[in-house]
């Protein structure tokens, strides 16, 4: 560097600093103003974002520290008098406002419309906010809900709606048959965007062309007046009417949707038991009675407060911040223990799902039907998933879940622990012994941590008993995803902890969709067409007990073929508050909450 | 120095345009991509194919990418995949709001505890106190957050539980004080460290004895003559401390259950969240440059050698 420029530098350094001989302090006092603004500008951020505010009538509510409401509510008064519900025998005295506020744990959903909504976090608000055609009682039979009767023809392909006339948006308007045909134009117009459409309103003659581009609107949905609706099907399928449960099907109001464009579901008017009454992402959704709803039970909670911001649970509900909670596994020997006071507390939701093990029919060392038996006979699944899940889950020996309505299979026979009959079977192989197989990969969900342990126990117990390494390999959900999606699917086996959980209760969603020929939800590439057959034949049936004889061989063929080593059927733990009366936690998404109260 | 900021400016759309581009292409070229984590269980490749050309992934790398930054040039963000119809901006300030007000509480208290502490053992050396710092900044440097805050939560909300394990209720909270506990760790013992040094070296020059010769107070000493030089070392970590709070931040929230921008991005990350991964990668990067940025002007205020190198 040139001498001048230094010598200028210097004499600028002398004349600076001789009028500041407190630079350090301005240094630490510019670094408090920093913090101080940084503070107060994101402070005053957030209460620029959330600008209403209004008392905060809901008790201990984590998440709910700055008592603000979003602009997501309409600006409805809190009201001071409680009806008494009517129709609810056993329902409480009148309580004063206030006291029927409910705070549950809740995550945020990513989307509060119905026909984008695919997963369950957004279903479990969007089944209490909107409503369709049909839902389901506590024993999940199908019961009228818009519509108040319905029938079928002949052929079993043309359902007739008859709505009920005292339905009303949350607004107030009346729900016609014309609001049902935009909907399912809606959510079947390829614009939507939605992920479920095809599964559950695909088989509405005309909905497959919109959604792919080839129509402007579905002539399966026509209107016979305001309160008839007539909806046409492909062909007969028993289970339409159980797809019609799906938030996919449910009613929307056009004019709320066009004129709300994107983010409508800040306000949305829907049908359902409960409003949305404030939504602050990651903290807090808040859902509000709907006083004029019109379907028995009438709702008695006047608000829940869905907690979204994470923490333990389990904490929370100990110091009362909640009044339910689902246990994890570290605490479940703890709440199952009878001298814990939580224990009374404590209820179990079989859910319907399974978990299991797929063997890839179509990869070495699986494309042999008795090596994968032996992969099942080799497991002994009671003491792996009783030492692992602490005995709380049932072991799964068919496919069905024993939850599932109108279904059981007591004489079906499973592959049972046998070690000795997985030797021979391999000794009977094409494969002759296990020396022969090519390397086998387990793909387990995962990013990073520790190996599950029920899949370390099912690696030790095949290399025990098979004599097989079998390597793990972890993937994320996405890439665990996109592998078995792709048509030359190169995993082997995979699975342990993932599984496959109802989207409506009829076997159909599980034996359908799972052990088709070329279903895209079979990634096992398992195709017999004698299941196949029967299938088709079943998916028509009528008849409650023919129907199920044929759902019955084809889980028996199923798991006699091997594609699954079926591991055990999911089911949760809850801890529930005693004052909460009539909580009815259901084995799958369906609305719920007009169930509750609270007598404290 | 305006040139100098000006000229320092410039080079931020330079930055951020390699910043994205390098994001960008990890993603287009990554395994799996949003439609398959958007469909979940619900997989059908026709849907599929129909979703992709209606969010535009059909299209080549080059097309989108500069359809891309052509709205990025518009500050138009996008919208959340995962969330769907959601502007990302939406999401996402919320969230930013709560991880900057913890990083803001957090490196404040670090940095002043932090030089508080370096001070104090600089003018006890080699006395119980300056040990005892010196095994402190050892300890608080070598245990990861990861490590800490599960001992943290089992100390204060499980043995003795004064303190709420997770959640957030905002900064002026119980809620609070374990996270910003945590985080300020970090900054507290670098700052110790590096003080303590810095005093050090500053103490055992010839103008720290000529101040003291020519009769002035102790205080006065220390504070106008040692603090200031030994400020020139901590500024530069100040820099490095944005960084190193960012990586901290995302293992703060995950661990306490705090709704911030950390717990965000990790779970748009599963979900292939491009339009939400990008925006929090360009958001960390503006921080970056800008807290080097904010640094380099400082040192010209504390140290005029530099103002113009």
């Amino acid at each position: 560097m040139p001498l001048h420029v230094r010598e200028e530098l210097r004499w600028e350094k002398v004349t600076l600093f001789r009028e500041s001989r407190w630079i350090p302090l301005i240094a630490v006092v510019l670094l408090i103003c920093l913090g101080a603004v940084c503070v107060l500008g994101v402070v005053g951020g957030t209460t620029f974002l959330v600008p209403l505010s209004r008392t905060e009538e809901a008790g201990p509510v984590a998440g709910a520290g700055g008592p603000n409401e979003s602009n997501a509510a309409p600006p409805t008064q809190t009201r001071e008098a409680v009806e008494t519900p009517k129709e609810e025998p056993e329902s409480p005295t009148a309580l004063p406002t206030g006291e029927q506020v409910l705070n549950v744990p809740g995550g945020d959903p990513p989307t509060l419309d119905p026909h984008l909504s695919g997963d369950a976090t957004s279903a479990e608000y969007v089944v209490e906010i909107f409503s369709g055609l049909v839902t389901f009682d506590r024993e999940l039979e199908i019961v009228p809900d818009l519509a108040e009767s319905w029938e079928v023809s002949d052929d079993g392909t043309v359902y007739t709606f008859f709505l009920r006339q005292d339905a009303r948006f949350h607004n107030g308007k009346p729900v016609r048959a014309q609001d049902f045909k935009w909907s399912v134009e809606r959510a079947c117009d390829f614009r939507t965007r939605s992920t479920t459409a095809d599964t559950y309103l695909g088989d509405i003659v005309g909905c497959r062309d919109m959604l792919r581009g080839n129509a402007n609107q579905v002539e399966g949905v026509q209107v016979v007046d305001d309160y008839t609706l007539e909806i046409t099907i492909d062909q007969p399928r028993v289970y339409f009417l159980a797809k019609l449960t799906y938030p996919t099907a449910y009613v929307l109001d056009q004019e709320n949707v066009e004129r709300g464009g994107r983010t409508w579901t800040d306000n949305p008017n829907g049908t359902g038991p409960f409003k949305l009454a404030e939504f602050r992402f990651g903290e807090l959704i808040a859902l509000e009675r709907n006083e004029n709803y019109y379907r028995d039970p009438k709702p008695q909670l006047e608000r829940i407060n869905f907690v979204l911001s994470g923490g333990s649970r389990m904490v929370m509900y100990e110091q009362g911040e909640l009044d339910m909670t689902a246990v994890g596994l570290n605490d479940i020997e703890r709440v199952t223990d009878p001298t814990n006071p939580l224990n009374s507390e404590l209820l179990t939701v079989e859910s319907m799902g399974i978990f299991y093990i797929g063997l890839n029919v179509e990869q070495p060392p699986f494309d042999d039907m008795k090596v994968r038996q032996a992969f099942n006979y080799a497991l002994d699944r009671q003491r792996i998933i009783d030492v692992v899940y602490k005995e709380t889950v049932p072991v799964a020996w068919g496919i069905v879940p024993p939850t599932m309505p109108n279904y059981e299979n007591p004489d079906l026979k499973p592959l049972e622990y046998d070690p000795e009959k997985a030797q021979e079977l391999i000794a009977e192989s094409k494969y002759g012994d296990v020396s022969e197989f090519p390397d086998i990969t387990f793909h387990a969900l995962g990013a990073g941590g520790a190996t599950g342990r029920v899949i370390e126990a099912i690696v030790a117990s095949y290399e025990e008993n098979l004599g097989v390494q079998v390597e793990v390999q972890q993937t994320d959900w996405a890439t665990f995803l996109s592998d078995l999606n792709r048509p030359d699917n190169p995993n082997q086996m995979w699975g342990g902890e993932a599984g496959w959980i109802a989207d409506y209760p009829d076997p159909h969603d599980f034996l359908d969709i799972l052990f088709r020929c070329g279903s895209f939800q079979n990634h096992t590439g398992y195709c017999n067409p004698e299941v196949d057959e029967l299938l088709d034949q079943a998916a028509s049936e009528e008849d409650r007990e023919r129907r199920e004889a044929l759902y019955r061989q084809v889980e028996q063929i199923a798991i006699e073929e091997a594609p699954w080593v079926p591991l055990f059927f999911e089911v949760e733990y809850w801890l529930i508050k005693p004052y909460v009366m009539d909580a009815y936690l259901p084995p799958m998404v369906v609305p719920k909450y007009q169930y509750y109260y609270l007598e404290r | 120095m305006l040139a100098y900021l000006i000229r320092r400016l410039l080079w931020l759309p330079l930055l951020l345009i390699i910043v994205s581009f390098i994001t960008f292409t990890l993603g287009y070229y990554g395994p799996a991509d949003p439609i398959v984590a958007l469909l979940g269980q619900h997989y059908d490749p026709e849907i599929a194919t129909q979703l992709a050309r209606e969010y535009g992934f059909d299209q080549p790398f080059a097309v989108q990418y500069l359809k891309y930054l052509e709205r990025i040039a518009r500050l138009d963000f996008g919208e959340s995949i995962k969330y769907r119809n959601q502007p990302v901006l939406r999401l996402l300030i919320p969230r930013l709001a709560i991880t900057i007000q913890l990083n803001a509480v957090s490196s404040f208290i670090g940095v002043v505890l932090g030089i508080g502490t370096g001070v104090t053992a600089a003018l006890w050396r080699g006395k119980w106190v300056d040990r005892l710092v010196v095994f402190g900044v050892v300890f608080g440097r070598a245990i990861p957050v990861f490590v800490a805050g599960p001992i943290l939560l089992f100390l204060f909300a499980r043995t003795v539980p004064v303190l709420p394990a997770g959640g957030w209720d905002g900064i002026f909270s119980r809620s609070a004080v374990l996270p910003v506990v945590l985080l300020s760790i970090g900054p507290m013992a670098i700052f110790a460290r590096q003080t303590r040094s810095g005093m050090l070296e500053v103490m055992g020059q010839d103008y720290i004895r000529t101040a003291r010769a020519k009769g002035l107070r102790e205080v006065a000493v220390v504070t106008v003559h040692a603090l200031r030089n030994a400020f020139i070392p901590l500024l530069t970590i100040l820099g490095f401390l944005l960084g190193s709070l960012v990586e901290g931040t995302f293992l703060t929230e995950t661990i306490f259950g705090i709704p911030g921008m950390g717990q965000f991005a990790f779970e748009a990350l599963g979900g292939r969240d491009y339009p939400v991964i990008i925006t929090v990668t360009l958001l960390v990067a503006v921080a970056y440059a800008l807290g080097n940025l904010w640094v380099d002007v400082l040192y010209g205020v504390v140290d005029p050698r530099i103002r113009q190198a």
